[in-house]
């Protein structure tokens, strides 16, 4: 199927922009940016137009990108869906998961494409992961682990602020709470355990997670010490094997010329192929086009954001926190 | 030198004996007489005795009226007590094979005994000695991780199959959580120089080895410790290794602290490749065994406590056993 030239809106300038905005233009579309701060520089950047308000962005696309911090994504997104254009939101879709579900039902009303930025169901090892587990090469899965650990982000105050961003469980640990559910399904319990060195803007959060299922996980997200690697670790044992990945060992360039590397950026190097950012892209496009399903949905993005936040209740509580099933579908599109 | 070898029971009594074995001066008498729990096909008593070349009698009670100076405990977790009680009253030094005990009566009674008696009583936590652990603590000790703020241990083997008691929670006190959950307790319990958990929730599940009926206690688990200072720490006591797997597993212990991360995996020191069997692991690290034994000898010879001694091996049991308390009261947080 042949399309006209993609004209994408993107919403925010910030750190994420830096890998949505190639992503886009890999495929050939045309961006548009408008943002309250740094639109300029990210246009001059990469040669994009920069719109002069929100509703002439979305007049002028055919869909829109959210990167903008966690507070605006529902106001941005159900203006959007409003102007009949098709959203993509970052992660967290929200910290109030009700409204979250309002936009689902909007977007689902207006026959609209709206889907959640959790990218990291496009991380090769990851989707290498979920396809071991789904063939039945390891059996059942028992007991799973996930690590993120990196750098306190300190160029963007607004994460570490627990009522801006939802904190670490909320903000970056979403990531592996998403990847858990994929693995091994609904997640019924959460018991966690945060603890900050506030001066600093370091924190550590554990969380254990229990299934539906019974498979038990273990989550722990750490913005840590200025300039530490960026790390991802998981593993998944079960009835039948075990899994097991660490990006500190999954290397397979290594370069020495004497001098200690530094730590640039907090985005993970995808290191091969395709940008995992590109895929889930090239992935949303299709599914708002019809031609597919997405592999996350805008419900998979309310029902991540629903344990985050039941695990920020289960820190303050110091007591585990059951969760309501996963309420019925607002409907929106898959 | 005389030491007495308290059942063969645990498996490590036959690499306890090897390294004593090694050692001049020192005369081994063994006994294993709980012939009601070997299981099927297991060979232990004499007949391993007389493989392993020591001396080999039919009860405690030729044991203890040989006058051995010191003994080491490995038979199974619930009989530590009964043991090690008869221990101290021969006047023996007593080297305990973890977890300490399965009760916190258990493990008092031991301490105390012990105490009476002015014999050592030492928990066996080799992991302690591994050059790994040495450089993490005194790296940390020194600041070096600025303010430690949570740690992640995983302690992960295969089931220990060749045993049948580790699975019977009779006489194993439980299953993972009391066989793993130990050794990492431990460490973090050297980092702190012994400060008492402060409280436990844990959750465990049943899912690895279902098919095995003679497994009848919790096979994965996951353990949330909060120390003083709010100091937080998980403990991934699963025995998720693989059958097929060429190695028994490992440990590892993850710091995150103000000024960086640090783990350790004390077990990883390997060759790898492959042989007709498979994926091959030749392992080549420290001898922790035996830096434990010279502690064990050193505080004898010194009139001084262990390191770890009962009171440590007690800390890290009571981590185990709050757990216990949590699963039952349906995964709530329990204070220590």
């Amino acid at each position: 199927m042949s399309h006209p030239q993609l004209r994408v809106g993107i919403v925010g300038a910030g750190g994420i922009t830096q890998a949505h905005v190639p992503g886009w233009q890999s495929i050939g579309a045309e961006v548009a940016v408008w943002s309250k701060g740094g639109a300029d520089r990210l246009a001059a950047q990469y040669g994009l137009r920069e719109a002069q308000s929100f509703e002439e962005l979305v007049a002028s696309v055919d869909l829109i990108d959210i990167c903008t911090p966690t507070a605006t994504h529902l106001d941005y997104a159900n203006a959007a869906l409003k102007a009949g254009v098709p959203v993509i939101s970052e992660k967290p879709v929200s910290l109030d998961p009700d409204a979250a579900r309002e936009t689902g039902r909007l977007a689902a009303e207006r026959g609209l494409g709206l889907y959640p930025a959790h990218v990291v169901r496009y991380f090769p090892e990851y989707v290498a992961a979920k396809r071991a587990i789904d063939a039945g090469d390891i059996g059942r899965p028992a007991v799973m682990r996930f690590q993120r650990i990196g750098e306190c982000p300190a160029w963007a105050p607004w994460y570490g602020d627990l009522k801006q961003s939802g904190g670490i469980i909320v903000d970056q640990m979403i990531h592996d709470i998403d990847a858990a559910r994929w693995f091994a399904g609904e997640v019924v319990e959460v018991y966690a355990t945060r603890v900050a060195d506030v001066e600093r803007h370091i924190v550590t959060a554990q969380v254990v997670l229990t299934h539906e299922s019974g498979t038990i996980s273990y989550l722990n997200g750490v913005w840590g010490a200025k300039g530490l690697t960026f790390r991802t670790v998981f593993s998944v044992a079960g009835d039948a094997g075990l899994l097991t990945f660490d990006s500190r060992d999954a290397a397979s360039v290594h370069l020495d010329t004497g001098s200690a590397a530094t730590s640039e950026s907090y985005l993970p190097d995808p290191g091969l192929g395709e940008s995992p950012y590109t895929l889930e892209l090239i992935d949303f496009l299709g599914a708002i086009r019809g031609e597919h399903d997405a592999r996350v949905t805008w419900d998979d993005g309310i029902r991540a954001a629903e344990i985050a936040l039941a695990a920020n209740e289960s820190v303050v509580a110091g007591a585990p926190v059951r969760l309501s099933p996963a309420l019925r579908s607002t409907g929106v599109a898959r | 030198m005389k030491i007495g070898i308290c059942s063969f029971a645990h498996v490590h009594a036959i690499y306890y004996a090897m390294e004593l074995l090694k050692r001049p001066g020192i005369e081994i008498v063994a006994t294993d007489p709980d012939e009601q729990w070997y299981g099927p096909g297991e060979v232990r008593g004499r007949a391993l005795a007389e493989q392993m070349g020591v001396t080999y009698v039919d009860s405690y009670d030729e044991l203890f009226s040989w006058g051995p100076d010191a003994v080491i405990v490995t038979a199974e977790n619930t009989q530590h007590r009964r043991i090690t009680e008869l221990a101290a009253a021969a006047g023996a030094h007593v080297l305990c094979e973890k977890p300490l005990a399965t009760t916190e009566a258990d493990a008092q009674a031991m301490i105390a005994a012990c105490e009476a008696a002015g014999v050592v009583l030492m928990t066996a936590y080799p992991v302690q000695f591994a050059p790994d652990f040495v450089n993490l603590r005194s790296f940390v000790q020194r600041g070096g991780l600025g303010r430690v703020l949570s740690i992640t241990g995983t302690n992960n083997g295969k089931i220990p199959v060749d045993r049948a008691w580790f699975t019977n929670p009779e006489l194993a006190g439980g299953g993972s959580l009391v066989d793993h959950t130990v050794h990492c307790a431990d460490l973090i319990d050297s980092l702190l120089d012994g400060a008492q958990a402060e409280s436990v929730r844990a959750v465990t599940n049943q899912i690895l080895h279902a098919d095995k009926p003679q497994v009848a206690a919790e096979t994965g688990g996951l353990v949330s410790v909060v120390y003083p200072g709010n100091l937080t720490a998980v403990i991934d006591c699963s025995w998720s290794l693989p059958d097929v797997a060429p190695n028994w597993g490992g440990l590892t212990l993850e710091l995150v602290g103000t000024k960086g991360v640090m783990t350790i995996e004390p077990f990883a020191h390997h060759v790898g490749g492959y042989t007709a069997a498979g994926k091959a692991h030749f392992g080549y690290g420290f001898n922790c065994d035996a830096a434990m034994i010279d502690e064990f000898f050193a505080a004898i010879n010194e009139g001084r406590a262990a390191r770890p001694d009962g009171h440590a091996g007690l800390r890290s049991l009571r981590v185990v056993l709050a757990g216990q308390q949590s699963i039952a009261a349906g995964g709530v947080r329990v204070s220590v």
